[in-house]
């Protein structure tokens, strides 16, 4: 009986992803297909992108899905947002090199998705290579301070590169993954609160590094994860509280010792006092999302270029213009489902490992959204954290991906043993009857 | 497990509604505020905008603002064009203030829907914004500009008092937006009247009488003796008349006769708290959301260090600052029983298919103060235009209210005072309020009051 339910329902799943993923092929090569042909001149290469980026998606969502039994409407959904940033730097970059490197980054993305996949079902966390990570961890942060290979970057020192002047790369990006990975180890099987002080005094000591090297974002993304993963772990409501107002009390000697720090808040309080110089930024953000209006422009019909980063750091208020705030707020729902479907995948998880990394790794995907999009529209100070999976940038991409494969690996993990379940219990009903 | 999934399922809540929360949040003041942001001066799009700007007009229709041979174009006379750039603005952006720049969304149509904009880039037809009707007057705003002081900065503000419509608006110096390439004056782009903080001096007395009297009914029969200066703990204070007394005075003449002396003691009397508490409600400190411009705000001390910053408070000295704008708002409310009316500077907008879109109505600002000591300031001020300082600001026929100032701005009287004036006209069929403040001009007993007196029998004369 409840194994034909079962199989009842699982159509039904199967045929709403089939109508997403159409809808979301329809996006694709509608946006693409037009925009090729935008100004009276075709481009070839955006005509190129609007057969691939549907192939891909077909094909990753059908291989992915048939290999794996991944949650496909996650896999669907970031393959959406993955393709509106393709769409958007089609239809705003000044040159076409931009939307070309974009098309590149996301290619390794999906690279790093399946390699996510792969990796999480085959990991087998242990102490030694929990504290392996965590020291890896350690020095790819540190290392932007090493001489040669650091990079001082729009006001953080948080970068390295691989070769120079061609790849370089952000150590805090790719280490978000592993962050999370090290307190979920850390924190699984309800530890005492002794044996939590080893992970919580390693995310200090990444904060600390972080603090040092002026990415803000990065450091709040950091401390934040790491409370609510302590929270989810030990349900020590007191303590939690505590570490938040610890995180407070930082927060407040950080504004009063560091200028960068004031400066930012400053900033956010009345981006209009200094329009032309520190305010440009925030104060073209916002006129970027007013002149959008709630259908925007229309793609590749606004001047969101006037925004500085508008790729990358704003190209949410990009988004805006081009798209309007309809669009703009949809975006938002997409990655409000993704998370409510990345915590339902935490909940059902078999093991606490698997449980609080697919709980952390959703938890840090809505914090930097919130984070970016508060910094862009004014409800937050503005702190450099990218668009997850939208955002031009290639350490992000690249390393959110590699984050949202670990999540569809933890998902296909319960799907198989939710498949087994329901094996045994139907072997065990008919076994009665 | 299942303590773990009960503490996830509540961090996810809190993430999620945060998140849900965010994302209401941006959409609404995104949809709210939009229009203004695209407007900011900063908005490169709108000078590369394929729209053609609509036109602006005037009460009475007059074209101020056109557009001719994809040129914009603005009153042919140069001094009328020049008095009316503060109010307009620019498009280049320069000056922060203005129509051109606060109602650029609405001049070029920014609003229309895509389907719209989309077919204009197709077919390259250059579209048509729409058009805004101002309540101010055209002709009088030039008549005042041309007989503020030559040479002299300052500004000049006209309100219906009844109704909040601003008639006119003149900042000194000006610059003229047809050649915008020419060099100005420094400070030229400001428009005093909203953006210039003046310290008030001897005007903010009206505030002090008001306070004094919703704080103490007797004090109308108290009397104040002046002997010309005062000297208490810590400083002294000096009739601006200096040399004469005023002897033993009441409080009428005392206003009357703008005497510090007693302002200063009335000040002391009321303390910090209740002054301040009136000046709040009159709109110091306040961050004025008005709708049509931007209205610099205008400070009141929130504490004194001392016995002297409360005294020379009470007198419109120290560190008071009010625009001329605000000023006028004050008589306004004390003209209209009190009640401030919210100034208005757009008529109505008017779409280029002829859709209105927008209409300026009166609206009630505040409460200030009530009808009964509104009329007793009135009368006050009545007194100072019949026998105390404000003599030259009447006007033949008419029952003219008002009050003068000498602001002092130096600690040393290097520098001539600003000669302030503000009054109105006790009349229901010309309820008009104005604001004058002439930079270093002197005593406002003289330049500013002259200049009320001719600005308001014109209003008068204009209709």
């Amino acid at each position: 009986m409840s194994n034909r339910v079962e199989k009842m329902r699982k159509a039904l799943m199967r045929a709403n992803t089939r109508l997403l993923l159409s809808a979301v092929l329809v996006f694709q090569l509608l946006s693409l297909g037009l925009s090729a042909f935008r100004g009276g001149q075709v481009s070839a290469q955006t005509l190129v992108f609007a057969v691939v980026v549907p192939l891909t998606t077909y094909l990753m969502t059908n291989l992915l899905g048939k290999i794996f039994p991944v949650d496909r409407a996650i896999l669907i959904l970031v393959l959406l947002l993955m393709s509106v940033g393709l769409v958007t730097m089609t239809g705003i970059a000044k040159s076409e090199s931009t939307p070309r490197t974009h098309a590149v980054y996301l290619a390794g993305s999906c690279v790093a998705m399946v390699i996510g996949v792969v990796f999480v079902r085959v990991w087998q966390m242990t102490k030694r290579r929990a504290v392996l990570l965590a020291a890896l961890c350690l020095a790819a942060l540190v290392a932007p301070y090493l001489p040669k290979i650091g990079v001082y970057r729009n006001g953080a020192r948080n970068w390295i590169q691989i070769i120079p002047d061609r790849l370089t790369v952000q150590p805090s990006e790719f280490m978000k993954p592993v962050l999370i990975l090290v307190l979920a180890s850390g924190f699984s099987n309800r530890p005492r609160f002794v044996k939590c002080l080893v992970p919580i005094g390693f995310a200090a000591i990444c904060c600390a590094i972080l603090l040092a090297e002026h990415d803000l974002g990065a450091v709040l993304l950091y401390f934040l994860t790491t409370v609510f993963m302590y929270y989810a772990a030990t349900s020590n409501a007191v303590l939690t509280l505590a570490g938040l107002g610890m995180g407070c009390g930082a927060a407040v000697a950080a504004y009063r010792s560091l200028e960068y720090v004031r400066d930012r808040v400053a900033i956010w309080q009345n981006p209009w006092s200094d329009p032309q110089g520190t305010g440009y930024q925030l104060v073209q953000s916002l006129i970027a999302i007013g002149s959008g209006g709630l259908v925007g422009m229309g793609l590749g019909l606004g001047s969101p270029t006037n925004v500085p980063l508008y790729h990358s750091d704003f190209v949410y208020a990009s988004i805006a213009e081009e798209f309007g705030l309809i669009f703009a707020v949809g975006l938002l729902a997409v990655y409000v489902i993704i998370i409510l479907r990345g915590l339902i995948t935490a909940g059902n998880a078999r093991t606490s490992f698997h449980s609080l990394t697919a709980f952390g790794l959703v938890v840090l995907l809505g914090l930097q959204t919130m984070l970016i999009v508060g910094g862009t529209t004014k409800l937050l100070p503005l702190t450099g954290v990218t668009l997850p999976l939208v955002a031009y940038g290639g350490s992000s991409l690249v390393s959110n991906a590699f984050s949202m494969g670990m999540l569809l690996g933890i998902s296909s993990m319960n799907a198989e043993d939710e498949a087994r379940d329901i094996e045994r219990i139907a072997l065990r009903e008919e076994g009665v009857l | 497990m299942k303590e773990l999934r009960r503490n996830m399922r509540i961090v996810g809540t809190i993430v999620v509604i945060a998140f849900i929360g965010l994302a209401s949040w941006f959409a609404l003041t995104a949809y709210e505020q939009g229009t203004m942001w695209a407007s900011d001066s900063y908005n490169t799009r709108l000078k590369k905008s394929n729209s053609q700007r609509g036109d602006i007009y005037d009460r009475y229709g007059t074209v101020l603002a056109t557009v001719s041979d994809g040129q914009r174009v603005y009153l042919s006379e140069t001094a009328a064009r020049r008095a009316l750039a503060a109010t307009l603005g620019d498009t280049a952006g320069l000056s922060g203030t203005g129509v051109e720049g606060y109602y650029s969304a609405q001049l070029l149509d920014l609003s229309e829907s895509m389907l719209e904009r989309l077919s204009a880039v197709f077919n390259g037809a250059p579209r048509k914004g729409s058009s805004v009707r101002l309540t101010v007057d055209a002709a009088l705003t030039a008549y005042v500009s041309s007989i503020f002081p030559s040479g002299s900065r300052g500004a000049v503000v006209i309100l219906n008092y009844r109704t909040g419509e601003i008639l006119a608006m003149v900042s000194k110096p000006d610059y003229d937006p047809a050649n915008l390439s020419a060099t100005v004056e420094d400070t030229a782009y400001l428009n005093r009247c909203l953006q210039g903080r003046y310290t008030p001096g001897s005007v903010f007395k009206i505030v002090t009488l008001t306070s004094a009297l919703e704080n103490d009914p007797n004090v109308v029969g108290q009397s104040f003796v002046c002997n010309g200066t005062w000297e208490y703990e810590g400083g002294r204070i000096v009739c601006a008349s200096g040399r004469t007394a005023h002897g033993t005075v009441d409080l009428k003449t005392a206003f009357a006769k703008s005497c510090n002396v007693s302002f200063g003691k009335l000040a002391y009397q009321l303390g910090l708290t209740r002054l301040r508490d009136t000046a709040e409600r009159l709109g110091f400190n306040e961050n004025f959301k008005l709708g049509d411009f931007a209205l610099y705000n205008s400070q009141f001390p929130t504490e004194i260090g001392n016995m002297s910053d409360l005294v020379w408070a009470g007198i419109g000295q120290g560190t008071v600052l009010v625009t001329p704008m605000h000023m006028a708002m004050i008589t306004s409310a004390v003209a209209n029983n009190g009640m401030m009316m919210k100034p208005y500077l757009v008529k109505d907008i008017i779409t280029a298919a002829g859709v209105t879109t927008k209409t300026g109505a009166s609206q009630e600002y505040r409460q200030v103060m009530s009808a009964s000591v509104a009329q007793t300031v009135s009368a006050y001020m009545y007194e100072a235009v019949q026998s105390g300082t404000a003599q030259r600001a009447a006007v033949k026929g008419y029952t003219v209210c008002g009050k003068t100032g000498s602001a002092e701005t130096s600690d040393d009287k290097t520098v001539e005072t600003n000669s302030w004036y503000t009054g109105f006209v006790m009349d229901s069929a010309h309820p008009y309020a104005i604001a004058v403040v002439i930079e270093q001009g002197g005593a406002g007993s003289r330049l500013a009051s002259e200049l009320a007196s001719d600005a308001l029998a014109m209003a008068i004369q204009r209709n």
